[in-house]
């Protein structure tokens, strides 16, 4: 039997009794798909197609909900997952230096794990937590009043294995692993890091694309080719931070 | 400081450990729920509802008894389910609720849907609340042990079936609808309305979809009457409200007061500004309100007040800036946040948001052009009162109202020619 079916025959029970508390059981797609994450560490093609069994849904309409929710990861995360709050109360309470912090000590940036498959780390909205600002999750525990000193320290402890949060099970290698130059000033509104196998998270035309920068960049880099209305509008060089994202872009470029 | 009023919902909260069935019930928890099961008949919790003047704490402010009184009145199967996806920014009452005091959310639920007359009542819990959904979790279980939930309630033949529902990351889900359709395991998009959840929400049956404040408010209500929380408040703004404070005070947190108590009391409160700073903006309801200013500080905390300043009550979530705040970075945040949060099926919200996120994006870069504050103030007005849901139309009030009040701080990063 392949480790898969193993783990289903495990989860058969659980699966149908959480099948159980709905009217209807499509229901239990969301509580499924939590159970399988929590044991493989993400949503794997075999559990979506597990899914589809169950519930008598196509594997289309499963892998279409997954792909909605930001907390189903859809490609291998590290073994943290470090959610920064990126959002309001947060930003007033110094989260620039904490998310600096970060891109600093770990060496990526948002939506990025690190070579050695130990980190994720997003930068995500608010965390309903807004009195203890700034803060975080990681692996879904809140970690509150965060300090750069704080976070050397919870990394040191994450590296050395005595960090209090368990890690998250990892059942394949992150697979795509970089380090990218700063992503400029603001991070972007980059969505999700996109399906396992997306030639590039950061897919053109999928979740989280960045299609618009890209067309502005390309905009920006033969300018003379607009003219009238849309030039006034252009700035006479491109900002760093978007031509640092262009060299990215044509780094992965598939 | 010591707090000026005396808690309601968060009476008891840090003294005891309420997330102990045996610890709630010697505060006289449950209580409510039994004398409602034994006592009273549905009709009886539905006028108690109305005459308190209880309005909707998530967001909308509608009055609840209303709400419910929209059902249908011929028995069909229908469900309560509670909003616990709690996302708006600034907002963290029902997150301290959950993890805080579950058996009173619990018990409000309950109480809740049997004034209603359902059979099925859930729960809609935020997916990063994972420690509050493991606490909700086990109060379930409790509750159950102890009859509260099941088969035949108090003896009384009443059935009262409860879920809790785990969302997995999406702002939009806490729109009714789109919770909804959540639940039944789908794309977390909102539906078109009409019809309302009211006449056809879960699995197509009328819906009533409530937060976890008001209906928490349920049971101090059935305690101590409909006249004693009809009595607080303003005219149309009765009872109490968690309001969170945070931004750039000395003691951020939930302050639960009578509605109508001024904004600068609330940011008193909360410990006032730091030192050597001065208040110079309050957005009063979470990140979809516009902000307001000095002059409007004076004005009573409620529906009506933050409405005619121009804003809202919204959540209840105050965030307070100082004269040190960078506007721009404020305003680029939650137009980031709406633009990352929008479901995508409406033109004017998926594009439009995404469109000023990139204007604001290169304004904070220092690389704006002076059309783009033009641009800012034309687009945000454009995406308004066209979208499904009111995600839409959020994305521009905070963005307008800083850009109309601190205009320079946008000119200044209007990129200079000649320099870079
Ligand atoms: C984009 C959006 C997000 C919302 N998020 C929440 C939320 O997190 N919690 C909540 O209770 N209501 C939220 N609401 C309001 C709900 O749609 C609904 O009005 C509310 O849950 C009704 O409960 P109430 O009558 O008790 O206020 C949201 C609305 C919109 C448009
Ligand atoms: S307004 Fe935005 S979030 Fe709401 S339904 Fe339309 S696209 Fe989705």
């Amino acid at each position: 039997m392949s480790d898969f079916a193993a783990l289903r025959e495990e989860l058969q029970p659980e699966c149908e009794a959480l099948i159980a508390q709905y009217p209807d059981k499509r229901s239990a797609l969301l509580p499924i798909v939590h159970l399988f994450q929590a044991r493989q560490g993400y949503v794997t093609r075999d559990a979506m197609w597990a899914c589809a069994e169950m519930l008598e849904l196509t594997p289309a309409v499963v892998e279409s909900t997954v792909s909605f929710y930001t907390l189903f990861f859809r490609r291998p995360v590290g073994k943290y997952m470090l959610q920064v709050c990126r959002n309001l109360s947060c930003l007033l309470n110094g989260a620039e230096t904490v998310m600096a912090a970060f891109r600093d000590k770990l060496g990526i940036g948002h939506l990025q794990t690190t070579a050695d498959g130990l980190f994720s780390y997003e930068e995500v909205e608010c965390l309903a937590a807004c009195d203890r600002a700034p803060c975080m999750q990681v692996n879904l525990e809140f970690v509150y009043d965060l300090t750069p000193a704080a976070i050397d320290d919870m990394l040191a402890a994450m590296r050395g294995g005595t960090y209090p949060v368990a890690p998250l099970p990892q059942t394949a290698k992150p697979a795509r692993t970089w380090a990218v130059a700063a992503d400029g000033e603001v991070a972007l509104g980059d969505k999700s890091p996109g399906a396992e196998n997306a030639s590039d998270p950061n897919n053109a035309g999928g979740i989280g694309d960045r299609s618009g920068v890209i067309m502005l960049d390309r905009i920006l880099a033969e300018q003379s080719r607009f003219t009238g209305r849309t030039r006034e509008r252009l700035p006479n060089e491109p900002p760093a931070a978007m031509r640092e994202i262009a060299q990215e872009e044509a780094g992965h470029a598939h | 400081m010591a707090m000026r009023y005396e808690p309601v919902l968060l009476k008891g909260i840090g003294e005891a450990d309420l997330r102990d069935i045996r610890v709630y019930r010697e505060r006289g928890g449950y209580k409510q729920l039994e004398r409602a099961f034994r006592e009273l008949s549905s009709a009886q919790v539905l006028d108690l509802a109305n005459a308190s003047g209880l309005r909707g704490r998530g967001g909308a402010g509608f009055p609840t008894g209303r709400k419910w009184q929209f059902l249908p009145a011929n028995g069909a199967p229908r469900y309560m389910v509670c909003n616990c996806d709690e996302a708006e920014p600034g907002t963290f009452k029902d997150h301290t609720l959950l993890e805080e005091t579950p058996h009173l959310v619990l018990e409000g639920i309950l109480i809740g849907a049997y004034g209603i007359g359902c059979h099925h009542a859930f729960i809609y819990i935020r997916g990063e609340f994972k420690r509050g959904y493991e606490i909700m979790r086990r109060a379930v279980d409790d509750a159950r042990a102890a009859g509260f939930i099941g088969k035949n309630l108090f003896g009384t033949g009443y059935d009262l079936e409860f879920t809790i529902h785990r969302g997995a990351g999406a702002y939009i889900c806490g729109e009714e609808t789109a919770l909804l359709n959540s639940l039944e395991g789908k794309r977390g998009e909102p539906r078109l309305k009409p019809p309302f959840p009211a006449v056809e929400g879960l699995y197509k049956a009328p819906t009533v979809v409530n937060n976890v404040e008001t209906l928490a408010y349920l049971v101090p209500i059935l305690e101590r009457g409909a006249e004693w929380f009809a009595g607080v408040g303003t005219e149309r703004s009765k009872g109490f409200k968690i309001v969170s404070v945070s931004g750039h005070v000395r003691k951020p947190g939930n302050y639960e007061v009578p509605l109508g108590v001024s904004v600068n009391e609330l940011i008193e409160l909360a410990g006032g500004p730091r030192e050597g700073r001065k208040v110079v903006a309050v957005q009063p309801g979470g990140g979809s309100s516009a902000a307001i200013f000095e002059e409007h500080f004076d004005l009573p905390y409620d529906y009506e007040s933050m409405t005619k300043a121009g804003s809202m009550l919204g959540s209840g979530a105050m965030v307070v800036f100082d004269d040190t705040t960078d506007f721009v970075k404020a305003a680029h945040s939650l137009v980031r946040f709406f633009a990352h949060e929008s479901c995508g099926q409406c033109t004017p919200c998926r594009e439009g948001g995404h469109w000023l996120e990139r204007t604001l994006a290169r304004l904070v870069a220092g690389y704006g052009l002076q059309s783009d504050i033009d641009v800012l103030e034309s687009v945000s007005h454009q995406m308004t009162g066209l979208n499904l849901c009111a995600l839409g139309d959020s994305i521009e009030p905070f963005l307008a109202s800083v850009v109309k009040r601190f205009r320079p701080q946008f000119e200044a990063r209007v990129r200079r020619n000649g320099a870079s």
